[in-house]
């Protein structure tokens, strides 16, 4: 498993009349490592648990994960786990896609041919 | 186990090569078509009969005259045999039969661990010419015939004449071809065979694994498990009736359930599937120690296997296997099937309820290696 | 002397392998559910599965063979893979152009129960302004009998269908006249209140099946199924009765509806199944549709507490299988259909690309034309997105080619969408495009927050979990695949 940089955690905003905490936590990635879309792709999956704001600057990817007021602290952390792990899949889906994209594409080809499907080889 | 071969050692005769005739016990069969009967001898010799063949008799002052050992008494009338010079005696096909299989050719090109039918590299194809001689004598009224091997594939067009002739000549029986597939995996051939429309053919092709590193090891041929499955797509594109055939042994049993699995996903349009108990002849006794699994033991898989193609609603057949050594579970698909000239009970046997529901066992099984767990079913 | 070469005289040396094209979703915490190209599944470790995708699986790995023959991967041993998927493809699509199957005519809205999570209305005895015409219904017979596919079902439905018996009539006459080449099959969808021997003489002279709802029970159905003298549960059970009297125990067929109230005793509504003769169950989610968000049922519903539901439900189907009783739960069996084989079983909601239109559609008593049945529940509650014609105004082409149609089936596309894309389980599951427009605005909705995903993907861990733990269960449910 690569390594990753730093959570922080930041910023305990009460809200003036319910005294509700809503937390906000950065990540950052290496652009390097990981592509934009592999972390937008995992980022969706939390859509119902928080939104994501992205900051690039140089090889760095910056991510303000900005939750749910519903959600602990406890709660927080354990999706930030969850989201750092759903990168880690993303990214062997993208290895899986771009391997096999060809061969998909010739499969469906081949499925939708008018031709014999068994040809000699 | 009926003796189909044998040696005449008494025999007296100036024909030349092969040739092939009717049984006969009718002394008035007319003149005109006398030489294509072989006459069972009781008192009387009427002349001109192709043949004169007697069970007692060593010796009788008759030209075309030929001594069977007791063994071939069980020839009917209308069955048809094959006399050499040589002395070489073979039942070719018998009225009274459901098995009727004609040996095609004796070259293959597997060497199966398993095989029944020893493959040799002589040049045999006179009995493919003998074979479309003998579709003119055999009975339109035949219920069923096969045609096997060797792989009889290997006459390549020849042997898609041999199927339109069938067809032509005998349209009503249906016919089973065990072959290796391999040959289909030629789309041009499969095609060629369509164009043969024979109504009733079914191709008896076997498929040992899913793994096609095993299939290869077991059949002895590189490469045979691709083609074998091209060629079972390919027949049933050119709507061709497919068999997929399982000897259970040692080498396919660990692989049994993954391999009705895979049939099941890829294979789901295959007509009938066999799964049939070993018979210890040819190969099989040689590679004794590789193959042999008690039945009894591999029960629970079989059963799986069973579970896994019935599921599928894919037609499947139990052969070759005593009731004693299988569950309950597979008695739906089981099949009294070792050809009525191969099987046998033993002693153990003895009481057994359910023996006339038995296939019972190969001879070669009986005298070398069965099951240590047949008991009578009381 | 050995004419016989060794195993090893039979691989191939190379060791270098390709992989096929194939998704993976969590199914446990330390397992990985695969499929493929066409869904067929394997299920992984995370270890195996990053060996696989980084190519340092090893050959003589059993998980090796399992994937080459499952299509995961191909290598220098065989090259039949290809084709056998270009095949499998096809043959999953082929069921497309055999396109709807089902047509459900809602013969009247008029009905004397008030079920509270009921799309209709309570509507009088206006026989007029609520019954289906003739003139509405041979038209729809026309339309039906121009589908694509072989196999019609004509479903009469209402309201009670039943109110409206000589319209019934109608259609199965007219539609046995008119049809030349397909095969018909004629259900009532009734609560059976007005049964009598009369009209289940007819049902029989007719073939037609009869599908009713009991949900379970005495005084749950009661209590979800009011009517006029609080009876619809005896009028049901003397209904089933009679009909199977008449028509046979296989021509009956009941459903359930979920409510608040029914998710604490699924024991208790699959033992109502069991003692009246059934052998199988539909546990069904509540549909967000008419009453129900009027009268804010739905809002109740918890995922979890449905998931709860469903399981207790399960387990207690699967114990009365051990026990000796075949008994069958109708959503499982449709995903096992789908997660073993190539059928596709034409659910409705469970179709991608979506079954509006395509495996199903609805004729309304006022000759409206829904892509399917919650189209026209969505309807009743005043948004007719779904709405595809009227068969009075529009011909076949126009309807079933009306952008009301294609759009949603082109967008709501499962294999498209965000997340479902990715998603191991996407060949078991469904788009719901009416479902998603009703609940989130749009026909795809954002799938994290779809408690129809979050509903389906339980149940496809569930299945995949239950099947991994217990040899029964697997071969129990491998017998529910048929």
């Amino acid at each position: 498993m690569l390594p990753m940089d730093h959570i922080d955690l930041m910023g305990l905003i009460d809200q003036a009349d319910k005294k509700t905490k809503l937390f906000i936590m950065q990540v950052s990635f290496d652009r390097n490592v990981y592509t934009l879309d592999c972390l937008k792709k995992s980022a969706y999956r939390f859509i119902d648990k928080f939104s994501i704001d992205f900051d690039m600057s140089g090889d760095q990817i910056n991510c303000q994960l900005n939750f749910d007021s519903k959600l602990t602290q406890k709660q927080c952390e354990f999706y930030v786990d969850q989201f750092k792990k759903e990168i880690l899949d993303q990214d062997l889906r993208e290895s899986i896609k771009r391997e096999t994209e060809p061969v998909r594409n010739l499969v469906l080809a081949q499925a939708f041919s008018k031709t014999n499907l068994i040809k000699d080889e | 186990m009926l003796k189909l071969h044998g040696k005449i050692e008494h025999f007296q005769s100036d024909f030349k090569g092969h040739r092939l005739l009717y049984i006969t016990n009718n002394i008035n069969i007319p003149e005109v078509i006398r030489s294509k009967y072989a006459l069972l001898v009781e008192t009387e010799i009427p002349e001109g009969y192709g043949a004169y063949f007697s069970f007692n008799k060593k010796n009788l002052n008759v030209n075309n005259f030929y001594h069977l050992k007791s063994a071939f008494n069980y020839l009917l009338e209308g069955d048809i045999v094959r006399v050499d010079d040589r002395g070489n005696f073979a039942t070719l096909f018998r009225v009274n039969s459901t098995n009727n299989t004609i040996l095609l050719t004796t070259r293959c090109n597997h060497y199966c661990l398993m095989c029944s039918q020893p493959p040799t590299t002589e040049d045999d194809s006179w009995i493919f010419s003998e074979t479309m001689n003998l579709l003119e004598m055999i009975p339109d009224t035949t219920k069923v015939m096969g045609y096997s091997g060797g792989e009889p594939t290997l006459y390549g067009d020849d042997f898609v004449r041999l199927i339109k002739k069938t067809k032509d000549y005998l349209p009503n029986t249906v016919i089973d071809v065990l072959t290796n597939g391999r040959a289909f995996s030629d789309y041009s051939f499969s095609k060629k065979i369509e164009k043969a429309n024979h109504p009733n053919c079914t191709f008896g092709i076997p498929l040992y694994s899913y793994d096609p590193v095993n299939h290869d090891y077991i059949v002895q041929a590189r490469g045979a498990f691709d083609e074998t499955i091209k060629g079972i797509v390919n027949l049933k594109k050119c709507n061709q009736r497919v068999e997929i055939r399982i000897v259970i042994h040692k080498q396919t049993i660990n692989d049994l359930i993954e391999t009705c699995s895979y049939i099941a996903r890829n294979l789901l349009f295959v007509d009938h599937v066999a799964l049939m108990g070993l018979e210890i002849t040819g190969f099989t006794r040689a590679n004794l120690d590789k193959l042999w699994i008690d039945p009894y033991e591999y029960k629970d898989i079989l059963s799986k296997a069973v579970n896994i193609l019935n599921s599928y609603n894919i037609e499947t057949s139990v052969y070759n296997h005593q009731i004693c050594t299988v569950n309950n579970d597979v008695m739906e698909n089981y099949h009294q099937s070792i050809s009525d000239w191969k099987n046998e009970y033993v002693k153990e046997c003895e009481g057994c309820t359910k023996i006339n529901h038995c296939g019972g066992f190969f001879s070669s099984s009986k005298k070398y290696k069965y099951s240590k767990y047949i008991n009578a079913i009381t | 002397m050995s004419k016989f070469q060794t195993i090893e005289f039979y691989k191939e040396e190379k060791n270098n392998y390709n992989l096929l094209p194939f998704r993976f979703s969590n199914l446990s915490d330390d397992s990985i559910l695969l499929t493929n190209l066409v869904g067929e599944y394997f299920i992984s470790s995370r270890e195996t599965l990053e060996d696989l995708v980084k190519h340092k699986l090893k050959k003589n790995d059993l998980n090796y063979k399992l994937l080459r023959s499952k299509h995961f991967l191909y290598d220098e041993q065989t090259k039949v893979a290809k084709d056998l998927l270009s095949i499998k493809y096809k043959t999953k699509l082929n069921n497309l152009s055999q396109f709807t199957s089902l047509h459900m005519f809602v013969v009247s809205l008029r009905c004397e129960h008030s079920c509270p999570y009921c799309q209709v209305s309570r509507q009088s005895d206006d026989k007029h302004k609520y019954d289906m015409s003739r003139e509405v219904a041979s038209k729809s017979i026309d339309l039906a009998l121009n589908s694509p596919s072989k196999n019609i079902k004509i479903e009469m439905q209402g309201g009670e269908s039943l109110l409206n018996f000589e319209i019934i009539q109608f259609i199965v006459e007219e539609s046995k006249k008119r049809n030349t080449e397909k095969n018909l099959t004629f259900v009532i969808a009734t609560n059976l209140a007005l049964i009598n021997k009369e009209i289940l003489d007819y049902c029989h002279e007719h073939q037609i099946y009869i599908s009713t709802s009991l949900d379970g029970p005495k005084e749950i159905h009661n209590k979800n199924r009011p009517r006029p003298g609080r009876n619809s549960y005896e009028k049901t059970i003397e209904g089933i009765s009679l009909a199977r009297e008449v028509l046979g125990l296989d021509k009956v067929s009941a459903l359930m509806t979920t409510t608040q109230l029914s998710l604490n005793y699924p024991k208790e509504i699959i033992n109502e199944y069991v003692k009246n003769n059934f052998n199988e169950i539909f546990l069904r989610p509540l549909s967000p549709y008419g009453f129900a968000i009027k009268t804010k049922k739905f809002s109740e519903y918890d995922v979890e507490q449905w998931f709860d539901f469903y399981k207790q439900g399960m387990e207690y189907i699967i114990e009365l299988n051990r026990n000796g009783l075949p008994f069958k739960e109708f959503y499982t069996s449709i995903i096992l259909r789908k997660i073993f084989t190539f059928d596709d079983p034409g659910y409705v909601d469970l179709m991608s690309p979506a079954g509006i239109g395509i495996a199903a559609v609805i004729y309304n008593y006022d000759g409206d034309v829904y892509a399917s049945d919650e189209s026209r529940m969505l309807a009743e509650m005043g948004d007719k997105k779904f709405k595809i014609g009227n068969v009075i105004d529009n011909n076949y082409e126009e309807i079933f080619f009306s952008e009301e149609l294609l759009s949603p089936l082109e967008e709501s596309f499962a294999y498209s969408a965000p997340m479902c894309n990715d998603c191991a389980f996407e060949n078991y599951c469904g788009s719901d495009p009416v479902y998603h427009h009703a609940m989130h605005g749009d026909f795809v909705g954002r799938k994290p927050e779809s408690e129809f995903c979050k509903r389906n993907m339980n149940i496809f861990k569930y299945i995949f979990n239950q099947m991994q733990s217990d040899p029964f269960i697997e071969k129990l449910f491998m017998s529910w695949i048929k």
